[in-house]
């Protein structure tokens, strides 16, 4: 089994940074504020390299699908341990707009290019959650999937993955090709070593635009505005259950 | 959501400017125009990819920080406090480093380092000294003081032979100029080195003591691997400065542990020991550079010593800081948080702003600073004479705002408080530094 693996990676803000509402109201501030690789991405990242090391894939390629920054997180996955990287370009005003109906066409397209025998993608993104463009992809190119993977093992017949459902754990079993999206346990990501970090800079990044990939981005949605959440009120204590549920029953909780 | 606790993030990869960052061999010149030069070409890559700002310089540097910071906080940080209390050397984190391709972060790729200059080295230093200054301290020894002076003063032969296992971490380094009656006077060292007739050998006979080697030991009764030795070839009646280099393995004969030194006030989790020398064979290829020329080697080494020192007590005050600051919010007295009282806010923000000033010198001079030439000390000097003093002050700011918790081990600032007084006395005392600049000023008859 040599597959050839495409993994996708997003530029996102940084986790642990304070998101600040842009006075416009129609997004958030970007401009100046620290912006990593989407943890969930990390992880597919890793469980791809991870494959290729098991000698289970010949080859992992990392897709971003945004502004020419997003070069920075394609040469984060390079350091981690990919092979090569492909950004499709996008304008800022393009990539306003983009959403997961947008990047599920875009990766079919570079899958079909590319030939991948498997996608890995990070389960959401951690700026809008969507959780749906590893479905959507998998759906434009007819392909199975295995979303919220905790555990991704090939064999002969093809994938056997465990999924982390509501109700605990589910294994399937799909044929190749197919779409995995990465879970939070699936692995622990490794960290960029200055090694690895310098050999990136030798491996091969590749710009593509929409046109290439045969895609064009039509608006699907308006952001109507976007807020900060409710300030949290102060509660209230009572002295025993009976206040407390006669409190409950005022609010009309209950 | 964010429910990401304990994720490791990795941060962007560097770029192909990192030609331009590799030590420029072919700027040979002795004036100051070099430095302009350097800089012009750094400039060149500044404004095409200047991403960051003088702490991070190139996306290079930002990718090391920022790899460097998610480690630190998942793999140094809860270790610290319990080596400190022990007095034990962590090895496996020590091997660790060597994984992430910091152990020999200035030497060349092709002896197994990462190549990478002075701001480098800085950010490595001062990332690591924020959770564990005492490892960071041994981890500063090794890579700076033995791993960079070979690679820059050893012959081929010498970095082939050394300096892969150095850089893999399988061997662990130092070096030794001090001894117990010579500090700050490091060229009134006694230790001498006679070289025998070429009859019997030619081996060089080192007879001596050495002493606050840090590596000197990596536990009780363990030496380290191997060090950089000074001594005194020259006759003590003739020129003061004929000094020789030589390197030394712990398995030569006549080399012994004298003993670990025990009950630091800081600096606890790194192994610092005195060193015996009696009639200790040192083969004659093991000569460092020229004969009686060592002083030059000394100098320039010293440079980048004193910038990464610095860079340990720039992380040191920017944790002190991060713990008062949080503090001052938490905790509440007479009705309000700690920040609302003028004299918390005289703590805290003169602590921001001396450790910004500090912080600002110390990664300029290693801007300026050419690992491959001396002639920066004005300002490498300056930096720790700054630096040392300042994340001492902004230690004992940041114990006085956490009052009776800053003085409790698990509060981390009374660690970092007894770890930054270390730095005005190791790597060149207050006293050294002040002697050193007031004679680069001499030569200086108006500053820019």
């Amino acid at each position: 089994m040599s597959l050839k693996v495409l993994v996708g990676c997003k530029r996102v803000i940084d986790y642990a940074v304070k998101i600040r509402v842009r006075p416009d109201k129609l997004g958030v501030v970007t401009e100046g504020v620290k912006h990593s690789m989407n943890p969930f991405d990390e992880i597919a990242v890793e469980e791809a390299i991870r494959l290729r090391e098991a000698k289970k894939a010949k080859e992992v390629v990392v897709v971003s699908c945004g502004i020419a920054q997003a070069k920075e997180t394609l040469r984060t996955a390079l350091a981690m341990g990919a092979d090569r990287a492909i950004l499709v370009e996008l304008s800022p005003k393009e990539y306003e707009i983009m959403t997961p109906a947008h990047v599920s066409k875009i990766l079919a397209a570079v899958a079909k290019m590319e030939g991948s025998d498997l996608i890995i993608l990070g389960k959401q993104a951690i700026d809008d959650d969507c959780n749906a463009t590893a479905q959507m992809t998998a759906a434009h190119l007819d392909w199975p999937q295995a979303t919220s993977a905790s555990k991704v093992e090939v064999t002969d017949a093809g994938l056997t993955v465990t999924r982390e459902v509501d109700g605990g754990l589910e294994v399937i079993t799909t044929q190749l090709p197919a779409v995995v999206s990465a879970d939070l346990r699936l692995n622990e990501p490794r960290y960029a070593t200055l090694p690895n970090i310098m050999k990136a800079k030798k491996k091969k990044m590749t710009t593509l635009s929409l046109s290439d990939v045969g895609v064009e981005l039509k608006e699907h949605q308006t952001v109507v505005s976007v807020e900060e959440p409710p300030v949290r009120s102060a509660g209230i204590k009572v002295k025993d259950v009976d206040s407390l549920i006669a409190a409950l029953k005022q609010a009309g909780r209950i | 959501g964010r429910g990401l606790a304990s994720l490791r993030v990795i941060d962007p990869a560097f770029i192909s400017v990192f030609g331009m960052l590799s030590r420029s061999r072919s700027l040979i010149c002795p004036f100051r125009v070099v430095r302009r030069y350097q800089l012009s070409r750094l400039h060149c890559v500044f404004s095409r990819r200047f991403t960051s700002d003088l702490f991070s310089p190139t996306e290079e540097h930002t990718s090391l920080r920022n790899s460097l910071r998610k480690w630190v906080k998942s793999d140094v940080e809860d270790q610290a406090l319990l080596f400190n209390k022990e007095e034990k050397f962590n090895q496996s984190l020590f091997k660790k480093c060597a994984e992430l391709g910091l152990l020999g972060i200035t030497a060349e790729e092709k002896y197994g380092g990462s190549e990478l200059d002075a701001v480098a080295a800085v950010i490595a230093n001062e990332e690591i000294s924020y959770s564990d200054p005492g490892f960071c301290l041994s981890y500063l020894a090794h890579s700076t003081l033995f791993v960079n002076n070979l690679s820059q003063n050893g012959s081929s032969a010498q970095k082939e032979k050394y300096l892969p296992s150095a850089c893999s971490g399988d061997t662990i380094g130092g070096m030794c100029m001090s001894e117990s009656e010579t500090g700050t006077d490091a060229l009134a060292m006694t230790m001498t080195a006679v070289r025998e007739d070429e009859s019997k050998g030619g081996n060089w006979i080192l007879n001596g003591g050495k002493m606050w080697i840090t590596n000197g030991c990596v536990s009780d009764d363990q030496p380290g691997d191997v060090f950089l030795v000074y001594a005194r070839t020259g006759a003590k009646d003739q020129q003061r400065d004929a000094i020789s280099q030589f390197i030394v393995e712990s398995s030569f004969k006549g080399f012994s542990l004298g003993f670990k030194i025990k009950d630091k006030c800081g600096m606890r989790s790194s192994p610092t020991a005195g060193l015996v020398f009696d009639e200790c064979i040192v083969p004659a290829e093991n000569l460092v550079g020229e004969i009686g020329k060592a002083h030059r080697c000394m100098m320039q080494n010293l440079e980048i010593e004193r910038l990464v020192l610095a860079a340990m007590s720039l992380g040191i005050a920017r944790r002190c800081i991060d713990e008062m600051n949080q503090y001052a919010t938490d905790r509440l007295s007479f009705g309000r948080p700690l920040r609302d009282h003028g004299q918390i806010q005289r703590h805290l923000s003169e602590s921001y702003a001396e450790y910004m000033a500090a912080r600002t010198y110390v990664y300029h001079a290693a801007l300026h600073t050419d690992l491959n030439e001396p002639g920066h000390r004005l300002d490498t000097d300056g930096s720790k004479l700054v630096a040392g003093p300042m994340a001492k002050r902004v230690a004992d700011r940041a114990m006085q705002v956490l009052g009776g918790n800053g003085y409790v081990g698990e509060f981390v600032v009374e660690r970092l408080w007894r770890d930054s007084k270390l730095l005005e006395i190791g790597g060149g005392t207050n006293e050294a530094l002040q002697m050193n600049i007031t004679k680069e000023l001499k030569s200086i008859e108006k500053l820019e």
